[in-house]
């Protein structure tokens, strides 16, 4: 489903990542893990096609398709969900105005018909039921005022209704308490099938253990520099990193 | 300045006398003083943004309206009445009267004065060139008297449209009483074509005690207009005025709202979006007087200026030395879409009572990258996330027009003219 060869990076003109290679087929869960300042989250952001991150070598294919080809938004159309580890502000705009704008402009770039208004109330109202979300928050501006926790539970959401092939989740569990993270875990599950895969991105082992991943990889200085299952994971919460690696 | 174009207006002053019942005199002392002091110089402290060159280099002649068959807006909504002014110059065929006049007094400036010539007195009559010019070569305008307790829920729109006038101007003024308790929603409108034309319109309004006048002005002058207008308002004890305006058209385009808060417990908003394209200048001045103890006000400004586009802010309030317990806030935003744009904000406090609650924010900035990004991230094109992103930053400014069609209107304004803005 994703093939990323030889990827090189820049930021400001300061090599970030450089030459990483991963591949995720459909129904597999892969993690990231390292430490901060490792390239995580600017692989997760180039991945979304954020315009500040520079491509200066190597490919990012998604089904068969140059990533480096479609605008942020196509992606999305394509399959492409990321999960923000920092959830944006948007004062004056209404999670539920926001949503259905994302939902319909995402079912026109595929040629489907646009969702009724009430279509999707109902669908956003059972997505955030499912997640735990009380329904007066999809009428508030999209993450004012929000908690660390509920902003999380707001990309879930967000996840959730535009149900992606591959959802990119940046640090999801950075700010949950232990409710809040078991919520989320059942949200990211509930994306987990034979057609669809999960990249997580995380800073701890945390996370993991309810979303148990069938691929761990330890990303140093901008490379994969150890791949493995489940258990290297646990080893990297007992042992640290350095001796990992 | 010119003295053929003061010459001129003399000329045009003197045409019109005896057009008006009772106001000869007032139209020769407004003439006179026009003379004296000719336009608001360019570094006047009130009229810095305003760029007035286009007045001081001719004279604008009287605008005609025979023979021109305008198109006239659809209404926004439901009306009470509309009454449409072509070229400065009542349209009584293509208004339509509703049935106002059953629960209102509505007439024409001429017949207002020659059924009471003894009123002219209570014209306000001006304090720069712009406003004496008005006073000197007024000739039209709409008198809407809505007695006390009478309720017109339907808002009531006066609509100005220019029409083949290149280098002519119209000078309308328009007279609005609200009596006690009474309550009214006023909608001016102004388009035109593409010609080098000038309105130079004042509105002025009493609102009685427990009054309640609703005033939304939507300007939509052609781009190549000058467009200059001012509303005199008095607020009576716990009468309210709320005034919302969005500009859009005009080469250059000024609105100025001068109100007065007469009596204990008056209240008034004025609020205004400001969508400034490429070449643009839009300038709005604000300047609300607290003289009496336990009034309110409260004005949001939110200003958008695309390439080499201007907009500015000059909002002043004025709080008496014995206004005690006086509220006033005021909130400015501008937008600016690159670094040819320019937005100027100068709010002024002038507080000489010392409990008084009052404040004043300005900010300007670019749209937010990141909200950006995050909306594409969900699969909205960048135009859309653009237009939602200008689309919230004004609607707080917007939110106090009480007619939702009128208001819902004014956003797809909003949102028509980010939609026309290629490269954003």
């Amino acid at each position: 489903m994703l093939k990323i060869k030889d990827l090189h990076v820049s930021v400001a003109e300061k090599e970030i990542i450089k030459g990483l290679s991963l591949e995720i087929n459909a129904g597999e869960t892969h993690a990231i893990m390292g430490l901060n300042g490792a390239g995580k989250s600017t692989l997760a952001n180039t991945i979304a096609g954020r315009d500040d991150y520079d491509v200066t070598a190597g490919t990012i294919e998604f089904d068969g398709k140059d990533l480096m080809d479609m605008e942020p938004h196509e992606r999305v159309a394509a399959g492409l969900f990321l999960g923000f580890q920092y959830p944006v502000e948007i004062p004056g705009v209404s999670n539920l105005n926001f949503m259905r704008t994302a939902l319909n402009s995402v079912r026109k770039m595929r040629g489907e018909e646009e969702m009724s208004a009430a279509e999707f109330m109902k669908l956003i109202r059972e997505k955030a039921k499912d997640l735990g979300m009380d329904p007066e928050m999809l009428k508030r501006f999209v993450n004012v005022g929000f908690s660390g926790g509920e902003k999380k539970r707001n990309e879930m959401v967000q996840m959730a209704v535009l149900d992606p092939k591959l959802a990119v989740l940046d640090e999801t569990d950075s700010g949950l308490d232990i409710d809040a993270l078991k919520i989320v875990a059942e949200g990211i599950n509930a994306q987990r099938r034979d057609d669809t895969a999960v990249l997580l991105i995380t800073h701890y082992q945390r996370l993991l253990s309810y979303v148990q991943p069938d691929y761990v990889h330890v990303m140093i200085d901008g490379l994969i520099v150890k791949s493995g299952g489940k258990e290297l994971a646990l080893e990297l919460e007992e042992k640290g990193y350095a001796d990992v690696a | 300045m010119d003295d053929a174009v003061t010459r001129s207006y003399e000329k045009q002053a003197e045409s019109l006398m005896g057009a008006l019942a009772g106001t000869d005199e007032l139209r020769a002392q407004a003439i006179k003083d026009f003379a004296a002091q000719g336009f608001p110089h360019a570094k006047a402290e009130d009229w810095r943004y305003s760029d007035l060159r286009a007045l001081r280099a001719e004279a604008f002649e009287p605008a005609t309206h025979a023979g021109e068959k305008p198109e006239i807006p659809a209404a926004m909504t439901e009306c009470a009445a509309r009454f449409v002014f072509v070229n400065g110059r009542f349209s009584e065929s293509r208004s339509d009267m509703g049935d106002l006049w059953q629960a209102a007094s509505v007439r024409p400036l001429a017949n207002h004065f020659m059924a009471n010539p003894d009123r002219a007195t209570e014209l306000v009559r001006g304090r720069d060139g712009v406003g004496l010019l008005n006073t000197a070569l007024v000739k039209d305008g709409m008198v809407i008297s809505i007695p006390a307790g009478v309720e017109i829920d339907d808002p009531v729109e006066i609509i100005h449209i220019m029409t083949n006038a290149a280098d002519c101007a119209a000078h309308t003024r328009h007279i609005v009483e609200l009596g006690e308790g009474a309550s009214a929603h006023i909608v001016e409108r102004f388009i035109g074509d593409d010609l080098a034309y000038w309105t130079n319109s004042v509105l002025q309004a009493r609102v009685a005690e427990k009054a309640v006048l609703h005033h939304t002005r939507l300007q939509e002058e052609g781009m190549n207009a000058l467009h200059t207008s001012k509303t005199h308002v008095n607020v009576d004890a716990d009468g309210q005025y709320h005034a919302t305006c969005l500009s859009l058209g005009g080469k250059m385009a000024r609105f100025e709202a001068h109100v007065r808060m007469m009596v204990d417990g008056a209240n008034a908003t004025v609020d205004g979006v400001a969508l400034t394209g490429t070449g643009q200048s839009h300038d709005t001045l604000t300047h609300i007087s607290h003289s009496m103890p336990h009034t309110t006000s409260d004005q949001i400004f939110r200003t958008v200026a695309d390439t080499r586009g201007k907009s500015s802010f000059q909002g002043k309030v004025t709080v008496e030395k014995d206004a005690q317990k006086v509220e006033a806030d005021q909130s400015f935003k501008a937008l600016v879409f690159d670094r040819t744009a320019e937005a100027n904000a100068k709010p002024e406090l002038e507080i000489f009572a010392d409990d008084v609650k009052c404040s004043h924010g300005a900010t300007v900035g670019e749209l937010d990258e990141k909200a950006i990004f995050y909306l594409t991230s969900r699969g909205i094109d960048p135009k859309t996330a653009r237009q939602m992103l200008v689309e919230a930053f004004t609607a707080e400014a917007l939110e106090r027009v009480e007619n939702d069609d009128i208001r819902t209107a004014m956003t797809a304004k909003v949102n028509a003219w980010m939609a026309a803005r290629a490269s954003k």
